[in-house]
């Protein structure tokens, strides 16, 4: 068939306007704030074998688990794929990515001949297990984390098959996963109605030919970005700590990156094996890490479809840290993405030093839950503002300030300040940036924020989980590193508990101050390089402190004036750089 | 009654409607004055008087209303020359305006860098004083303390002050405290007080707003004085109206108070003009696009009524004041034309604006735009653009083209061109539908009021990829904001937060913020000169089920509001709520809550008059001017093509499609898929050639 190229470009534009109509429809009627006010969901069209078309990625880590599903589904059903068919999925040991985010598959066909799939994904506020929301420091294996959800048909030919649907949310404890799962099913017939459309203009065929050339063509600007990097097999590790069980203990992620020409290959073979607790990764949650750090090292206009993964290969033997054996509990595995990014930031720094990071701050996050005095109601806060620290910096630009962890990448929003006091029964004390948090170096690494809060109510939990408290975001090519996540609680009698990275308190009063410290991100390059205005701008506007300038940076400002010493500075700069 | 004139100051051209009191009215086109927009405004002025042989003040004097819309806000903002700001907010958050809730809009590009704020963190101080979420003093305000920080200012320089204060919306009196302190410390300095401006819930969205009106605030305070005092000069004794973002007229004394409701003025006629033009064919529902030199934009009217939305953005910079939910993108005649790393096809978002152009104005310009592909394909006509005044160089065009489009995809000169036609329409379309599923409408169901300049010559092929059945084209498409100018009411916008269980409700107090609002819109309008008769209030209610965070914006009768009737208004919130998201929770008995009570004043003014045609029957012969060579996107072949004088159409006429109607300022080409009708006004009806007897059942035997 002759290709029309112009076809292929509106192709590409048009399967990115669905995919975003998929992704309005999801947001404007879901419930839960994870979904509608934190974004937490992908939606996503892919071909008749299951391969991606195109995606909206508003969280990016669940993003590249929603293909290999998609496949896995193909595989499952085989020739028992029906028009109206609405398939459930969130099963871990069947390539999906965690528990709690949990997938709708809805074939698409025209004219009885299967042409696609529509898809979404997002997190949902429960998932059955033992603790309600997810997060469960104790569990040692997945049943008690959540429902599995292995491929399942809810609907089959167009007909709601009612007893597996009650089945499933009879083990489900909130009301308004049922409602999120029905928005989910209507944001997929979004994407099939639209789709059809599509497919009803230019005919199978004419789709066919072309998806594949603009997959080819997609391909090959990844194949052409790939090349940019010179050949060669580099290392990098890092090491995340505590597993939620031992005191002490700490895991350590290696990867090996072999770039031959236009193939990339991430080999995680070395990696340390899987922990007792929680914090294990899935292959899908683990090759999403891969796939999105990757995807920012290169030119980000890139269209995400099937071409684009193609000339990425990745191992992930099982039994490792990453890509935990059944039947493993893994509900932390979305969140080793920030020590996954380190070790292929720390492999290929060297080698493309323009188009790498230094390290970002890592997540460390808190949710708290109890009963709203003034309502007698329950409340769950997810403390979506105080865990976002800073970016790293990067060659020629800053790292961005209160950005929050890189398996996000400032795509999940902070609670309003005062939604925040009507929503919960807390009283907000400090949301600020935290001087002198971000790394020192020609580019500064972005900084992180303090956070300070009362909580308002009597028998609260605190749960926590993440990282980032034992070593700090790391500098890169001279830069310095930037600080260290903290949480802690000041009870009314004046004890202070300094939390975990993964910890579950009970019982905390009324009046207890909460008080986070989320981390700044690393520096790019030596700090005596950076422009002494950049660092008079910082030092003027609190980011950083004169002190730190002088020590830092080598700029010295008079703080009557606020103006620079440039003899001094000259000084210590030549004297030391 | 006199002469109504309607100004809309655009980025390239000043686009001017002067009506008259015998319903004709004139079109006028003088390229902006980006240095002193007044100049360019002044000049349409004098040409309009050059024109009926007066003075520009014998002309003036028989003016009756200026209707003027101005960008010299959003410019400001956009290039960051507003005046030095400072912030005075509650102690712990004073970043909330550079945070912006930690959004960084492109996930994966590490070179992306935030929003520059417009208050400098030095600049934005912080006071001791706070105020819990139920409108309780929890900390007294440390007036000492604010004194100190306002001495800070006055040693900087500062000319603006924006105050925002937590939770102000329930309690002002420490921002109101505060504002007094400044006014005696910094008594010519513009003061923006979060409480007065918009005491609505959501911290960040407050902030952001108020400190975008205090940078902005002399800005425009500064440009209308002058204007003003142009217009006296020459002698306007008639009445000067500002258009703001919300599709609503003000008094300029009103407008430099509050200066950010004019932020997103510049495409707020348009929906306002649309609307008038679907209603004069019985239609309550349309799209409006409107394509012009950079940007294209695309709105959505509901039952008569532009919609709106309260979380606008410019420059990635929130306002939240009520303004009508227009998607821009970019996307126009200067779009660019160029090959990505993979091989293929893009357009835009880059444009060749007006300086140098596209390749064919022959001004420099060296990338293909949109225009030279127009032009290659028969679109547009070389000695007849922009009524002649401007030679097209097709050599040039054809040559860029060739180079950098054709060559490299292995096209030749023809799909090359009409490979960008193509993309760029279905890049406007995707906008089109981007709007319509916000706002919960199909674009099938509804006609489409196609406005620019470049609007015209696109349209068919965005309704090809919508499925849209029905086109209206008026006549005054190049200057559609400009004419919405003068359709546009007074209209002032009230937020009230109230967070409440409306069962609940604190019946007194609810009733007492709309008693407020009321007098207080009341006390505007009549300062604006309109007699009470004339004023209308329109009540609204943010609500939402309890635990939900987006809430939805319902009208309410005014009894409903003043007898705090929660069934009656209950009973209107479930089927919106359905409506917009599929499913209520009535039968569930779900708690409502009240985020927000909501007063639109409305003081109703004179609108033009348009004139009525005569029906003079189908045959269009009398406008048929000859024919071209036109290639033909769905058959992709050229084909010889009837070229029609579009203002000598008349009601009635009709034209089957392919075709091409010529003004000065625009271009329609019609699709062999289409046909015309003219209707009544002049205005030009483009409809699929199955919907004749429908399309001619609205117009003609009406």
């Amino acid at each position: 068939m002759k290709i029309d190229k112009v076809l292929v470009s509106i192709l590409r534009k048009r399967l990115k306007a669905i995919t975003n109509e998929m992704s309005i429809a999801l947001e404007k009627t879901t419930r839960s704030p994870i979904l509608c006010e934190a974004r937490d969901f992908v939606t996503g069209l892919y071909d008749r074998n299951g391969k991606m078309l195109e995606q909206t990625e508003n969280l990016p880590i669940l993003a590249f688990s929603l293909a290999p599903v998609c496949e896995y589904i193909v595989n499952y059903f085989r020739d028992e794929i029906y028009p109206g068919d609405v398939i459930f999925h969130n099963d871990v040991f069947s390539m999906g990515n965690q528990n709690n985010d949990v997938a709708v598959y809805k074939p698409i066909f025209y004219k009885d001949e299967l042409v696609g799939w529509a898809a979404c994904k997002g997190h949902q506020a429960d998932i059955g297990g033992c603790v309600q929301g997810g997060y469960n420091p104790n569990a040692t294996e997945v049943w008690q984390e959540a429902l599995r959800i292995p491929p399942v048909k809810v609907y089959e030919k167009g007909k709601l098959r009612k007893d597996v649907w009650n089945l499933i949310f009879a083990n489900i404890r909130l009301k308004i996963v049922e409602e999120d799962m029905k928005a989910e099913i209507g944001s997929c017939v979004v994407g099939e109605r639209e789709l059809l459309k599509l497919i009803d203009r230019y005919g199978v065929d004419v789709f066919e030919a072309h998806k594949e050339y603009l997959f080819d063509s997609t391909q090959k600007m990844m194949e052409n970005e790939i090349r940019t990097i010179p050949n060669g097999v580099y290392y990098g590790e890092a090491t995340g700590y505590y597993d939620g069980r031992n005191e002490g203990s700490s895991y350590t992620i290696r990867v090996k990156i072999t770039v031959e020409d236009t193939k990339i290959t991430f080999d995680y073979s070395d990696t340390d094996p899987q922990t007792p607790g929680f914090v294990n990764g899935t292959f899908t949650s683990s090759a999403s890490a891969t796939i999105l750090t990757f995807l920012q090292m290169i030119n980000p206009d890139i269209p995400h479809n099937d071409g684009m993964v193609r000339p990425i290969n990745i191992i992930i033997p099982e039994g490792t840290v990453l890509n935990a054996k059944f039947p493993a509990a893994t509900t932390y595995g979305n969140h080793l993405c920030p020590n996954n990014a380190d070790a292929i930031m720390r492999a290929l720094s060297p080698v493309i030093p323009d188009r790498v990071t230094a390290e970002w701050d890592e997540l460390l996050c808190s949710l708290t839950t109890g009963i709203d005095p003034r309502k007698n109601e329950p409340y769950v806060d997810i403390g979506f503002m105080g865990l976002k620290g800073g970016s790293g910096a990067i060659k020629g630009c800053d790292g961005y300030d209160h950005i929050g962890m890189i398996d996000a990448s400032g795509g999940v929003l902070d609670q309003d300040y005062e939604m925040f006091e009507h929503q919960t029964p807390h009283l907000l004390l400090k949301h600020e940036y935290w001087t002198d948090s971000g790394g020192a170096g020609q580019w500064r690494g972005g900084v992180g924020v303090i956070t300070k809060f009362i909580i308002g109510s009597d028998n609260t939990k605190v749960v926590t989980f993440g990282d980032g408290d034992v070593e700090p975001a790391f500098g890169a090519h001279g830069g310095k590193p930037g600080t260290l996540n903290k949480i802690e609680l000041t009870y009314p009698d004046g004890k202070v508990y300094k939390c975990k990275s993964k910890d579950l308190i009970e019982n905390v009063p009324k009046g207890t101050i909460y008080y986070q410290e989320a981390g700044g991100g690393g520096g790019w390059g030596h700090p005596y390089k950076r422009d002494i205005n950049a660092v008079l701008y910082d030092v003027r506007n609190g980011f950083v402190s004169i002190e730190k300038a002088k020590e830092d940076y080598g700029v010295v400002i008079n703080p009557e004036t606020l103006e620079v010493d440039f003899e001094q500075t000259m000084k210590i700069r030549n004297a030391k750089s | 009654m006199g002469y109504k004139i309607g100004i809309d100051v655009g980025g390239t051209f000043t686009d001017f409607l002067l009506t008259t009191p015998d319903g004709t009215n004139e079109i006028y086109k003088v390229l902006s004055t980006p240095d002193d927009p007044s100049i360019a405004t002044m000049k349409g002025i004098s040409e309009m008087a050059d024109k009926r042989g007066l003075s520009t003040p014998d002309f003036l004097k028989q003016v009756d209303v200026i209707v003027h819309g101005t960008t010299v806000t959003t410019n400001a903002t956009l290039t960051y020359t507003g005046v030095k700001t400072g912030l005075l907010t509650t102690e712990g958050v004073i970043d909330a305006l550079e945070m912006r809730r930690g959004i960084r809009e492109e996930q994966y590009n590490n070179r992306y860098k935030n929003a520059k704020p417009v208050v400098e963190r030095y600049l934005r101080l912080p006071v001791k004083e706070r105020i819990d979420w139920s409108g309780n003093v929890i900390t007294p305000l440390d007036e000492n303390q604010a004194k100190e920080q306002i001495e800070k200012f006055k040693r900087e320089d500062v000319k603006a002050v924006a105050i925002c204060f937590m939770h102000s919306y329930a309690n002002d009196s420490h921002e109101k405290r505060v504002a007094e302190l400044v006014k005696e410390s910094l008594p010519n300095s513009y003061i923006s007080v979060s409480s007065e401006l918009l005491p609505s819930v959501r911290f960040y969205d407050r902030v952001s707003t108020t400190c975008l009106n205090a940078y902005v605030g002399p800005i425009l305070e500064r440009y209308l004085k002058a204007l003003i005092k142009k217009l006296s000069d020459n002698d306007f004794e008639g009445i000067l109206l500002i258009m703001a973002s919300n599709g609503g007229v003000v008094s300029p004394e009103n407008a430099m108070k509050r200066a950010a409701i004019t932020l997103l003025s510049g495409p707020a006629g348009g929906p306002v003009a649309g609307t008038f033009y679907a209603n004069a064919q019985n239609y309550n529902n349309c799209l409006i696009v409107d394509m012009g030199g950079t940007s294209f934009d695309a709105s959505v009217v509901k039952d008569n009524k532009p919609t709106t939305t309260t979380t606008g953005d410019i420059n990635r910079l929130r306002i939240a004041l009520p303004m009508l939910n227009v998607v821009t993108i970019g996307a126009g005649g200067g779009s660019i034309g160029w090959i990505d790393e993979g091989g293929l096809l893009r357009m835009g978002p880059q444009s060749a604006g007006s300086k140098p152009g596209p390749v064919c104005y022959d001004l420099g310009g060296e990338e293909p735009t949109c225009t030279d592909a127009d032009l290659i394909l028969g679109y547009l006509d070389p000695d007849y653009f922009a009524g002649g005044r401007i030679k097209l160089n097709k050599p040039k065009a054809e040559k860029a083209i060739m180079e950098k489009i054709a060559k490299p995809l292995k096209y030749d000169l023809y799909e090359a061109a009409a490979g960008m036609y193509n993309v760029i329409n279905v890049n406007m379309a995707a906008a089109v539908r981007e709007v319509a599923v916000k706002e919960g409408v199909d674009p099938r169901d509804l006609p489409m009021i196609v406005a620019g300049g470049a609007g015209p010559n696109h349209a068919c092929m965005i309704a090809r990829e919508l499925e849209i059945p029905v086109m209206i084209v008026p006549r005054e498409s190049s200057i559609l904001c400009a004419a919405g100018m003068l359709m546009s009411d007074l209209k002032h916008d009230f937020v009230q937060s109230y967070v409440t269980r409306m069962d609940m409700a604190d019946v007194k107090k609810f009733k007492n913020y709309f008693v407020q609002m009321k007098e207080e819109g009341a006390k505007l309008l009549k300062s604006e000169g309109i007699p009470e008769n004339n004023m209308k209030f329109i009540y609204q209610l943010d609500l939402r089920y309890v635990r939900q965070y987006h809430e939805v914006t319902i009208e309410v009768e005014e009894e409903d509001i003043f007898n705090a009737d929660w069934d009656s208004i209950a009973k209107k919130f479930h089927p919106q709520h359905n409506r917009l998201f599929g499913y209520s929770l009535e039968d569930e008995g779900t708690p409502i809550e009240i985020i927000n009570l909501r007063l639109i004043a409305v003081g109703q003014t004179d609108k033009p008059k348009f004139l009525k045609m005569e029906y003079k029957g189908e045959s269009p012969e009398n406008a048929f001017k000859n024919t071209r060579k036109v290639f033909l996107p769905v058959q992709q072949k050229f084909e010889e093509v009837n070229v029609f004088d579009a203002l000598k159409l008349e009601f009635g006429n009709r034209i089957e499609g392919p075709a091409i109607l010529e003004q000065d300022n625009t271009t329609t080409f019609v699709t062999p898929e289409y046909n015309v009708l003219v209707d009544m006004y002049g205005n030009y009806t483009i409809y699929l050639k199955d919907r004749e007897e429908e399309v001619r059942k609205r117009i003609v035997n009406n």
